[in-house]
């Protein structure tokens, strides 16, 4: 008896050790195959979601989200996974700083960054770290004795010039008179030398002054001023608000001209920050016959870009304002822009690095152009071409809508001041 | 004095200089001994990633600033709205040198600590000139004054092509015995800077106080009438009060520059120098330790307020942008809070704190 007692027992010992076992490899075999779900590869952004300039940063940041959200549940890189931590910063660089190392700690492989200062400011660190960077400065200088920062769409200066090969193109008498306003700091200033480069280059307008705005809530005197030196065109490259400011001033003192280049008015004029559906919230009926330019489509001239745009807001319940917003789109580009290298890196079957990114950027031209359906011209980078979209479109605010002139066109004189 | 070196009950001093002295006891000594042993070795035992190392080196930066900031509003009572003005000099200088000769100039590379040292005197050559009118100036006024330099100051840095015009103006790393100090180092290296400015001009204050000098800053504060009668010179002592202040604020600044490898407008807005009051005020205004509590404290909030306004703006409608008015109500609840309940500050805690340790277990 006591023999098969203990036979019994030794048993079940061993059916309670097999059974551990088969429970523990099943769990192993579980967690490799939790495992075998795909890579992940990190990307980090920082921005101002509050602060200054959060009215810009905040659809920004939510086009990014959205679209890597869509990345992520359409399968868009197979079972890999891109996770993108996105940071407030208050637009303060000491902030931002800190965001980067942040990132640089959870081992990104790509950098999103905002502002124009803080772009400048850790330029020698994206160039220490070899980590390519998409900001959502387009400040021509952010590429300057840089190699890893890549500029999504043309620099202000590119827009600016531009606008004003358009005013000489389309004004009508002797040389146009042409003022430039623009925002109190490098975001702001950039373009001007450019331009005087360009007019120094040949191109037909007068400059007559540059104001930089500051806090002012009205510009009345300013706008008497410049009408009494002939004034004819204003260029703006600065945030809504001020431009707003300025619109409804001219308006209330009957200076804005009602069509393209009117005489005795003024026909105003801005690079991408200045304008957008804010801008018509915030000027109302002074925003009419401002004209714009931006390299993005824009919800108010629908097509497959917008309804693709409108589409991602939609899934993931945004509200209108941001479902419209161009910086919206905007953020929604930069992370096309993004997830195109890593798939085209992924398709090479090489490892998933800064490096490996870095260099599909560089191959991002000739027939490897990428185009995003959020803006008017495909997405070119080379080793000497750090601007994406070279196109860029006009708008003009036709009764309360921005709406397109002609076709995207690329400026000459940013050629020849190169 | 205590018969017993090592532990005391109570105040009981027989000669001015047992009670001027840094240490009461033994026991003091050593406690002090092993906290700066911590402080100086806990970086080699728990290394921290380089974004904790950045938060801990800010707020060493603010607590020179602040130790600057203390000396002239809190001991010697001149109300200073103009700090980070004071801290842009110091920054300024090294961003200067860097701009003249290059961010990798042996100047910036090898000859850092006198670079520091020259941000300093910018500094206290500049508030020296900036203390003048508080030989006029009194109180609001006189803060008024110190409001004109931060405005003058950052129009300047604004307008000026030779400090490119606000935008960062690039420094390069710093060499050491064993070379270039890189990226992985380099908030450490700068941890161990600090510190070390920290303890030297902590203790530079706390023997300041033991002379005539720093006990003139409080004379002058409490009635500068009886002060002059008493032989003391009260526009010579607001003078060099703003003068000292000005070179602690200048040092800081430049180890700012240092540290983030750089210097903008940016960091030394009016903004910035009523963040340094707000700390100056929770830690403790006229104390040496409220120097180190209040940035602590403020730098903190800061970062927690921050976490939780970017929260926030995730749900928040963005059309009113509540979120961003997070941060100012935050600052300006936590200082009035502590004005109405703890005017004293943190220090005060940490003086109740101590007493009763040093009666303990007796209540009296």
């Amino acid at each position: 008896m006591k023999g098969n007692e203990l036979k019994v027992k030794g048993l079940k010992g061993i059916s309670q050790i097999a059974i551990t076992l088969v429970v523990g490899m099943a769990l192993i075999g579980m967690a490799s195959l939790a495992n075998a779900g795909g890579k992940v590869y990190k990307i980090g952004l920082s921005l101002a979601i509050t602060g200054p300039t959060s009215d810009a940063g905040n659809p920004y940041a939510k086009g990014v989200e959205d679209y890597f959200r869509f990345v992520n549940d359409t399968k868009l890189l197979g079972d890999d996974k891109i996770e993108c931590t996105i940071k407030d910063d208050q637009y303060q660089t000491d902030v931002t700083k800190r965001n980067f190392e942040d990132f640089l700690d959870q081992g990104i492989v790509f950098y999103l960054n905002y502002s124009t200062g803080s772009t400048l400011a850790l330029k020698k660190d994206f160039d220490e770290v070899e980590i390519p960077v998409l900001p959502a400065s387009f400040h021509a200088g952010n590429v300057e004795d840089s190699k890893y920062i890549f500029l999504p769409i043309a620099s202000y200066s590119e827009q600016t010039i531009l606008l004003a090969e358009y005013i000489v193109k389309n004004n009508k008498g002797a040389k146009p008179k042409v003022a430039m306003f623009i925002h109190p700091s490098a975001f702001g200033r950039g373009p001007v030398s450019d331009l005087e480069k360009a007019v120094a280059a040949g191109l037909g307008i007068e400059i007559i002054e540059v104001v930089e705005h500051g806090k002012d809530l009205d510009n009345t005197a300013m706008l008497q001023r410049l009408m009494s030196k002939g004034v004819q065109y204003v260029l703006c490259q600065t945030i809504q608000s001020p431009v707003a400011t300025m619109l409804k001033d001219a308006a209330r003192l009957g200076l804005t001209a009602k069509i393209f280049g009117e005489a005795g008015k003024i026909t105003f004029l801005g690079a991408h920050y200045t304008g957008g559906n804010d801008l018509i919230d915030l000027a109302g009926a002074g925003a009419e016959n401002f004209f714009w330019t931006t390299s993005y489509t824009i919800t108010s001239e629908p097509g497959a870009g917008t309804d693709a745009q409108l589409s991602l807001a939609k899934k993931y319940g945004r509200d209108d304002k941001a479902a419209n917003s161009h910086n919206y789109a905007n953020g929604v580009m930069v992370a096309q822009v993004a997830t195109e290298v890593i798939r085209r890196a992924k398709e090479k079957g090489v490892e998933i690095t800064k490096k490996a990114l870095y260099d599909e950027l560089n191959a991002m031209n000739g027939d490897k152009a990428y185009q995003p359906p959020t803006t008017v011209g495909p997405v070119t980078y080379s080793a000497t071409d750090r601007a994406g979209v070279d196109s860029l479109q006009i708008y003009s605010v036709q009764q309360g809508k921005f709406k397109k002139i002609g076709e995207p066109i690329t400026s000459e004189f940013i050629k020849k001041i190169k | 004095m205590s018969a017993n070196r090592w532990l005391a009950t109570g105040n009981f001093f027989t000669t001015y200089q047992e009670e001027q002295r840094t240490f009461i006891t033994n026991l003091d000594r050593l406690i002090f001994s092993i906290f700066l042993l911590i402080l100086f070795t806990w970086p080699i035992f728990f290394p921290l990633n380089r974004t904790y190392m950045l938060v801990i080196n800010n707020i060493l930066v603010a607590v020179i600033a602040v130790l600057g900031l203390n000396l002239v509003t809190g001991f010697a009572g001149l109300i200073s709205i103009g700090h980070a003005a004071f801290m842009g000099i110091g920054a300024y200088t090294v961003a200067s040198c860097s701009r003249v000769l290059g961010d990798s100039h042996i100047l910036i590379t090898h000859f850092w600590p006198i670079l520091i040292l020259a941000g300093g005197a910018a500094g206290a050559i500049t508030g020296a000139i900036v203390g003048l009118p508080s030989l006029r100036l009194k109180h609001l006024y006189l803060a008024i004054a110190t409001l004109s330099f931060q405005m003058i100051f950052e129009w300047a840095i604004k307008f000026l092509t030779f400090f490119n015009q606000g935008q960062t103006i690039s420094v390069g790393r710093v060499m050491w015995f064993t070379g270039e100090i890189g990226r992985e180092k380099h908030y450490v290296f700068w941890y161990y800077v600090t510190i070390i400015l920290i303890v030297v001009l902590g203790f530079g204050i706390r023997n300041l106080f033991k002379t005539r000098y720093g006990r003139a800053l409080v004379a002058v504060r409490d009635n500068d009438r009886a002060a002059d009668a008493m032989g003391m010179h009260p526009g010579f002592t607001k003078v060099y009060a703003f003068a000292l202040s000005g070179f602690l604020a200048g040092v800081a600044g430049a180890v700012h520059a240092f540290l983030y490898k750089g210097a903008g407008i940016e960091s030394f807005t009016l903004h910035h120098s009523i963040t340094y009051l707000a700390m100056a005020i929770v830690g403790g205004l006229g104390t040496l330790n409220g120097s180190f509590w209040g940035p602590a404290a403020i730098q903190m909030l800061n970062l927690q307020v921050e976490k939780f306004s970017e929260y926030a703006g995730n749900y928040l409608p963005s059309a009113m942008n509540l979120a961003t008015a997070l941060r100012p109500f935050t600052f300006g609840l936590v200082i009035v809070l502590f004005l109405m309940f703890e005017p004293r500050g943190i220090a005060n805690w940490w003086r109740i704190t101590k007493s009763y340790t040093k009666t303990w277990p007796f209540r009296y």
